[in-house]
């Protein structure tokens, strides 16, 4: 049966989403222990309306040189997630356990650039629709090996 | 009869309008708006904890959005939300919550301000009461046992009030007391109050609202609890009040206060077993309950005037009492602070510095105390302030109160009074929040420290929560929405669920209302709230919060929260009793392709099935539901008319016709509607009927769907529906079965019936099979075939299935059985869950493309497959085909039988067969003899009909002759209909017919998928079905035997007898390219038959000694004939009835008699097949050649000399050794001769395809050359032939000159008359030549001229000198030839001659 929501369980976690710009709908979520999926989907979806106001927040005209990560949306006790939106404004969302201390602001960075860069070579696929559902197998494996690392 | 007085309405409605003056310490005037007055029993118990819970949870639930409310519309980002703007739960719930709150001893706010004390007038000593009772108000403030109802200051002031019920009591008597009591306590302390002026529920004309009613209902359950122990008394307590409530909305303000203040009090009539005290206040309804039986409105007795009397004793009551003791205490307070302040303020500093060191472990003491709550003394100085403080707040004063406040909070701090301190932040952060003109700015901070104070140090979580309420609602006013949602969040905790919720959802709330409203975390605390609302048992709430976060969460990708949503949204709605809603959810989570695990979709799928259970218990009589599950794929659903096919039974084949398991070839069924259409234009005399549907047996997605299909009545209906599991949990069906409508209607009697739904009753118009079980497997697709026997005429609507929907037991094991065994056994455990339900099926047609509306627009076509109209009995043919071999040699004859069964009850008649390859097989023609002899008889005879010959005869030809007509061909129209020659034209039912049927390998080697389509009528005509057909596709595969080539030249000799030049030799040459291994050994060629309207074979001319010809593999062999003209040939002049010669050479002792079936038959097949190909051809040059008319005259003529129509057949008989025996087969091959000279072959050799074609850019020049016969066909004019001896003797040494005579016949082979010129003249090109063939020379004329008719053969005497002996050729004469009434000229040389060699001796 369904379980509500609780903020108890462990998260050795990582789960990196895309989502497309008009509907906000996921492209792609991937979660470690998949027994608590359902929490990460609605963390995931409430972190895009802190991705939102941070996005507004910079104002327009900084849109072009502006950074892509957007660095920690929120923390809470047991894990923390961060976002990443590109210049077309797919967002990407990483969930990380709290308690892994190894990641610094410049890991997350350079694993939200590993991820923009495997999207940017989905996109270039001629026989990809954009705004389908991501699969890929390079695509998957580059998260697992990324996960890997991670956890 | 009851009194009744209550004051709540009265204070609300009139001090409110009023704006009261008062004076504040420094003598400003300060005025007080809306000020209201709280009016409570003087024995009132703080409210027990789980009851106030209680009270909390009934308040909650109780409070509902309203049915029709409008919600409002959001729209934030692509967000369109319905969300209701107010929450009254919520207030009633916080209304309540600060009411329940106990009077604490650090806040004075809900402390008691004064006293007011009722006796009856109807009391025999009032005075004595009045004395009585205010002693005993004294008594519960000041002893110790009474802890509960708290008092602002200690001299609370007494208020008297002589209650005097006009009914019943006497007017003078009241008065002469209330002038007593003016006298004892001051106008300003006593009033009488007379109501009751009308009987008591007598002449209700004068209507007049409950005062009450909208305040008791709280109130009872409010007061439940207190009201058991009150016999006592009439005492009541005021205390003014004024809770803050944000400035801008009085709304809520008024909901604020109201009942916080308002209080029923009722006056029950003394009865006389009560202890002397007279009045005794009860709560309302619970006492009224027992009295009046049907609760009769309250205040039934007052009057208008009663009312306003009242209301005029509050208003009394509060300038006269009230205000003024407040005004003065407040002075006395401020008094004594400014006596203290500069005392103090030095003293304290000073005290603390010189006992600094002192203070420290007092210090730690207050520290310890702390945290349990450090305790003033009740008179403390500390304490003063905030007393102050507290009623200037109360009085409206906020920025005295402020300031008092702000005062109280400093020393609170100094002290280390956290309890305290926090309440004087809280307090001072509202009143300036309060303030008028707001000059200070909220100080927001203040409450944060309040709540975290009551939060952590005084772990008083109801003072926090109070704290938050409040401050949430002040933040919220000042559109500081995140930090109250902020602040909201951080409240919510294990403890409480109902708090919880309510404050997830407002801080829900509050996200939805920001400037860029936070959609999804407004729909994520949603769901919080609701999973809180549903722990704390507020099922509705729970549904309500869910459904509002659906709206977010909805499609857009978000599977996972959205199953779990709709999940929770089933469960809740099924709880509470919604069904609809509950299967609606539940529908929703199965039927998106869910990605939840197996197991959650099993758990899914019954409680699913639990709530539709429930459903369709609720209303068994509704109609069926519509199910989910499975998906119907309703446009692969197919629909078959007929019954299943026979399996073969031995030898005999039953005919393949149509069924379901066949896939759908669209090719192949055009072919077959082809095949349909030759059959019914042939039967109609080459018109196709307008009303000719194509038979269809078989109905799918690709078939022309456009029309009603026809079925026969007791025929079956067989409709076979797809089925696709989403889940990954099995499915059962059982009893799975057709729904239909059925409309009867006789079709010849022309009235419509009525219609039937749903008949599963009534299997006397329909009978349906249904399916016990049909077990789909996990993300499984499969079909399920239905059958429906329509016993009526009339029309038929298939609707849908009905099914009951369960699932399989799990792969548990049950008392240790295991449950694979019951899986194999095919009978699956269902685990009693089910649930009857149908399921639609709506096929859509194909879109129409036709009109431009109809292209520019999206529409579609009707799709009838599931609507048959049945229609009366026709016959039911059934074929088998007996000895039906699966390989043949090319042009191998074979003989097999076909058994015609007609299986219904109707005589069936016009049998026909066609095939687009009528040359394969052949019924005989009419010669042949119609009662065939059994098929087990006729094994390893010989298919032909033989005659023994006289060996004698051999090299002869044997003539005979037939006419195409009698085998039906040749007639022109569509060769491919061929009637089956049924013994009396009819089969009647139940009767079958064995027909002898011979085949012929197609001369193609390979695989060849022949398709029959046997046509047949009933005897009687139906409206609705003209015909009907069966289907048969036989497979032959063919194997190579022999190839054969052969040609014809015209003879030279012209020993014919009568020295016409009509003589021709035929070559043939056959060669075996059988390469296959098994078994055939060789072939031997037993015949040769020619056949031909004008030439025959006359002998052969014999190459080898050989008897037979045999052939080995690879070999090849020639054979020479003449051929002469037949003496009939005149016959040519009447072409249409065509009469062909037969003659046979035979090799061996029998004569195969080639004129007879079946040789015959296939003969005439491959000449019209040959017939129909180069028809064809022909047809492509038919426009060239019609524009030279004129010219094409000559040339036909010129061609015809070299025309032949000479068909040659080769019969022959393989060997072949097959499983150790010897087997002999036979056939034979046609070789159709054209032209003279030219080579034919038994099988038209493949043209290779040109490769590649280079396009071309430019039009092709079309300027055809004029139709030019080629020289070859000019130089068959005329045939030349020389006559003369072969050899001569002469003396040379007699006469030195040999002159020998020649004749050089001349015979004209065309049509028409030819002029010839003959030139003898030596043509000297080459001296060489002349050296060779040495020298003679012509006599005589050496060039003539000549005319020639038709036919004509002229011998012209010519003379040879030859002056040496030797050998020379004779064939110098050149011949020219030109037709005779042509001007141009086609002057050609005709043919040379072979050499005419000529020997000259010497003798």
């Amino acid at each position: 049966m369904a379980s509500a929501v609780t903020y108890t369980a462990e998260w050795p976690v990582l789960v990196s989403i895309i989502f497309s710009p008009p509907q906000n709908y996921p492209l792609y979520i991937r979660s470690v222990p998949t027994e608590n999926e359902l929490k990460f989907h609605y963390t995931v979806h409430t972190s895009l309306d802190v991705v939102d106001e941070k996005i507004s927040a910079m104002g327009k005209a900084l849109v072009d040189q502006r950074e892509l990560y957007l660095g920690l949306l929120y923390p809470t006790e047991d894990y923390k997630v961060y976002g990443y939106v590109t210049n077309s404004k797919v967002k990407f969302v990483m969930v990380v356990d709290s308690s892994n201390t190894a990641l610094r602001d410049n890991e997350i960075r350079s694993m939200f650039r590993k991820l923009h860069n495997s999207y940017t070579d989905i996109m270039c696929n001629p026989f990809y629709n954009p705004g389908d559902r991501i699969h890929s197998r390079a695509f998957d494996n580059m998260v697992n090996s990324m996960m890997m690392q991670v956890c | 009869f009851s009194w009744k007085l209550v004051t709540p309405w009265n204070v609300r409605c009139y001090v409110k309008s009023i704006c009261v003056h008062m004076r504040d310490p420094n003598n400003q005037l300060h005025i007080i708006k809306n000020l209201k007055i709280a009016v409570n029993n003087i024995i009132t118990h703080p409210p027990q904890p789980g009851a106030i819970r209680k009270l909390l949870n009934d308040v909650v639930s109780v409070s509902q959005p309203a049915e029709g409310l409008v919600a409002n519309v959001i729209t934030a980002g692509d967000y369109d939300l319905n969300i209701s703007a107010t929450t009254p739960w919520f207030e009633s719930y916080r209304e309540c919550f600060l009411q329940s709150m106990p009077a604490s001893d650090h806040e004075f706010l809900n402390h008691y301000v004064a006293c007011m004390l009722v006796v009856s007038s109807s009391e025999p000593e009032p005075v004595e009461q009045f004395l009585k009772l205010s002693q005993e108000q004294h008594r519960i403030q000041h002893s110790s046992e009474y802890l509960y109802p708290k008092w602002f200051i200690p001299n609370t002031l007494k208020y008297y009030v002589l209650l005097h019920d006009v009914s019943t009591g006497e007017e003078q008597r009241a008065d002469s007391i209330y002038e007593e009591m003016k006298q004892r306590y001051g106008t300003q302390g006593c009033y009488l109050l007379k109501i009751n002026s009308r009987v008591s529920n007598r002449g209700m004309d004068e209507q007049i609202p409950d005062p009450w009613s909208q305040y008791l209902q709280k109130n009872t359950i409010q007061n439940q609890d207190c009201y058991e122990d009150c016999p006592y008394t009439v005492i009541s307590n005021k205390n003014t009040d004024h809770l803050i409530s944000d400035g801008l909305d009085s709304e809520i303000k008024d909901g604020l206060s109201n009942n916080f203040k308002t209080h029923p009090l009722q006056l029950d009539h003394p009865s006389g077993s009560l202890d002397s005290t007279d009045y005794v206040k009860a709560t309302a309804s619970l006492q009224d309950s027992k009295k009046s039986n049907s609760g009769t409105p309250h205040g039934a007795c007052l009057t208008l005037t009663d009312h306003d009397r009242i209301r005029q004793f509050i208003q009394e009551f509060t300038f006269r009492g009230l205000l003024p003791h407040i005004e003065k205490t407040i002075r006395q307070l401020n008094d004594q602070l400014i006596s203290r302040k500069g005392l103090s303020r030095s003293l304290f500093s000073a005290t603390k510095k010189w006992f600094s060191g002192s203070k420290v472990p007092e210090k730690s003491i207050n520290e310890l105390k702390n945290t349990s709550g450090l305790l003033y003394p009740p008179e403390a100085p500390e304490l003063q302030i905030r007393k102050m403080a507290d009623l200037c707040f109360l009085v409206q004063h906020y920025e005295l109160a402020y300031s008092c406040y702000h005062t109280a909070k400093k020393d609170f701090l100094n002290d280390q009074a956290m309890l305290y301190a926090a309440g004087a932040l809280e307090m001072a952060a509202v009143s300036a929040f309060l303030q008028p003109g707001a000059p200070r700015p909220y100080p927001a901070h203040y409450m944060e420290t309040a709540i975290q104070t009551y939060r952590d140090i005084c772990k008083n979580m109801v003072l926090a929560e109070r704290c938050v309420l409040l401050s949430a609602e002040i933040l919220k006013s000042q559109s500081k929405y995140s930090e109250a949602a902020a602040l909201l969040i951080r409240l919510t905790s294990e403890d409480s669920d109902l708090r919880s919720a309510l404050l997830l959802e407002q801080a829900a709330h509050c996200f939805i209302n920001m400037k860029s409203p936070m959609v999804r975390k407004f729909a994520f605390h949603m769901i919080l709230a609701g999973h809180r609302f549903s722990k704390a048992g507020q099922k509705k709430h729970a549904l309500r919060c869910y459904c509002q976060a659906m709206q977010v969460y909805k499609g857009k990708g978000w599977s996972l929260a959205e199953d779990h949503i709709n999940f929770t949204i089933g469960r809740q709605s099924f709880t509470l009793r919604q069904l609809d809603n509950a299967v609606s959810a539940f529908r929703h989570i199965l039927i998106n392709d869910s990605k939840q695990p197996p197991a959650q979709q099993g758990a899914f799928l019954r409680e699913y099935l639990y709530v539709y259970k429930n459903v369709t218990q609720l209303s068994p009589d509704g109609p069926l539901p519509q199910l989910p599950l499975p998906y119907i794929n309703s446009s692969a659903t197919r629909v078959f008319f007929g019954h299943d096919r026979r399996p073969a039974e031995g030898e005999k084949q039953a005919a393949t016709h149509v069924s379901l398991d066949q896939e759908y070839d669209s090719e192949s069924s055009q072919q077959w509607k082809e095949l349909e259409e030759q059959v019914v234009s042939v039967i109609n005399k080459g018109i196709i009927p307008s009303n000719f549907q194509p038979t269809q047996f078989c109905l799918n997605r690709y078939s022309d769907n456009s029309r009603f299909p026809l079925a026969v009545i007791e025929e079956p209906v067989t409709v076979e529906v797809s089925f696709r599991n989403p889940l990954k949990v099995p499915l059962l069906l059982t009893d799975l079965s057709l729904l239909w409508k059925f409309q009867p209607k006789d079709f010849n009697a022309k009235h419509d019936g009525e219609t039937k739904e749903l008949g599963a009753c009534d299997d006397d118009m329909i009978g349906a099979e249904a399916i016990a079980e049909f077990l789909i497997n996990s993300e499984e697709t499969k079909v399920a075939r239905l059958k429906l026997f329509p016993h009526q005429t009339g029309e038929l609507h298939i609707l849908g299935v009905v099914y009951n929907l369960g699932t399989v037991q799990g792969a548990v094991t049950l008392d240790g059985i295991d449950p694979s065994i019951g899986l194999q056994t095919g009978k699956f455990v269902s685990n009693g869950l089910s649930v009857r339900g149908r399921q639609d099926l709506e096929i859509q047609g194909p879109r129409l493309n036709n009109t431009k509306e109809e292209k520019t627009s999206i529409k579609y076509g009707p799709d009838r497959r599931l609507d048959p109209i049945i229609t009366e009995e026709m016959p039911l043919l059934e074929v088998f085909f007996i000895n039906f071999p699966t390989g043949l040699l090319c042009g191998e004859i074979r003989k097999a039988y076909v058994e015609f069964v007609n299986v219904s009850k109707c005589p069936l008649t016009a049998l026909k067969v066609v095939s687009k390859h009528p040359e394969f097989f052949t019924f005989g023609g009419n010669t042949a003899v119609l009662t065939p002899l059994s098929p087990s008889a006729s094994e390893n005879c010989s298919a032909y009909k033989t005659v023994v010959t006289d060996p004698t005869s051999v090299r002869t030809a044997l003539l005979s002759s037939a006419s195409s007509v009698d085998f039906g061909v040749g007639t022109g129209g569509q060769p491919e209909v061929i009637h089956v020659p049924l013994p009396d034209a009819v089969l009647l039912p139940g009767a079958s017919v064995q027909l002898p049927m011979w085949l012929r390998g197609p001369d193609e080697e390979g695989v060849h998928e022949i398709n029959f389509l046997f046509y047949y009528e009933s005897i009687k005509r139906h409206s609705k079905m003209c015909h009907r057909v069966l289907r048969h596709t036989a497979v032959i595969c063919t194997s190579r035997s022999l190839h054969i080539r052969a040609t014809v030249c015209r003879s030279n000799a012209l020993e014919d007898e009568e020295g016409r030049g009509d003589s021709m030799l035929m070559f043939v040459d056959v060669e075996n390219i059988n390469t296959s291994e098994t078994g055939v050994k060789e072939f031997h060629i037993v015949q040769v038959s020619s056949n031909s309207k004008h030439w025959k074979l006359q002998k052969s001319v014999k190459i080898s000694e050989d008897k037979d010809t045999k052939l080995a593999s690879r070999e090849r062999a020639k054979l020479c004939f003449k051929a002469v003209r037949c003496k009939n040939s005149e016959g040519r002049f009447c072409p249409e009835y065509e009469n062909y010669t037969f003659a046979d050479i035979v090799f061996g002792n029998e004569q195969i008699i080639s004129s007879a079936s079946p040789c015959a038959d296939f003969f005439f097949q491959s000449l019209s097949s040959e017939f129909k190909r180069t028809h064809v051809q022909s047809h492509a040059h038919a426009s060239q050649r019609a524009a030279k008319q004129s010219f094409d005259e000559t040339v036909r003529l010129i061609q015809q000399c070299s025309e032949v129509d000479l068909n040659v057949v080769v019969l022959w008989k393989a060997y072949v050794v097959e499983d150790n025996k010897q087997l002999i087969l036979e056939g034979q091959h046609h070789v159709a001769l054209n032209t003279v000279g030219k080579e034919a072959f038994s099988f038209p050799q493949k043209q290779e395809l040109p490769e590649m074609v280079l396009l071309k850019f430019f039009r092709p020049e079309n300027t055809p050359v004029p139709a030019r016969p080629t020289p070859e066909q000019l130089s068959n004019l005329i045939k030349t032939s020389l006559h003369y001896p072969e050899s001569f003797n002469h003396s040379f040494h007699q006469k030195s000159l040999c002159l020998v005579p020649v004749t050089l016949l001349l015979s004209n082979c065309s049509q028409a008359v030819v002029d010839v010129m003959i030139d003898l003249r030596h043509k000297t090109t080459s001296p060489e030549a002349l050296e060779i063939h040495g020298s003679f020379t012509w006599l005589g004329q050496t060039q003539y001229k000549l005319q020639l008719k038709s036919q004509e053969v002229y011998s012209l005497q010519l003379k040879a000198c030859f002056v040496h002996t030797g050998v020379y050729n004779l064939g110098t004469p050149r011949v020219f030839a030109k037709l005779a009434d042509q001007v141009t000229l086609f002057e050609t040389s005709q043919q040379n001659s072979m050499p005419a060699l000529i020997i000259i001796n010497n003798i």
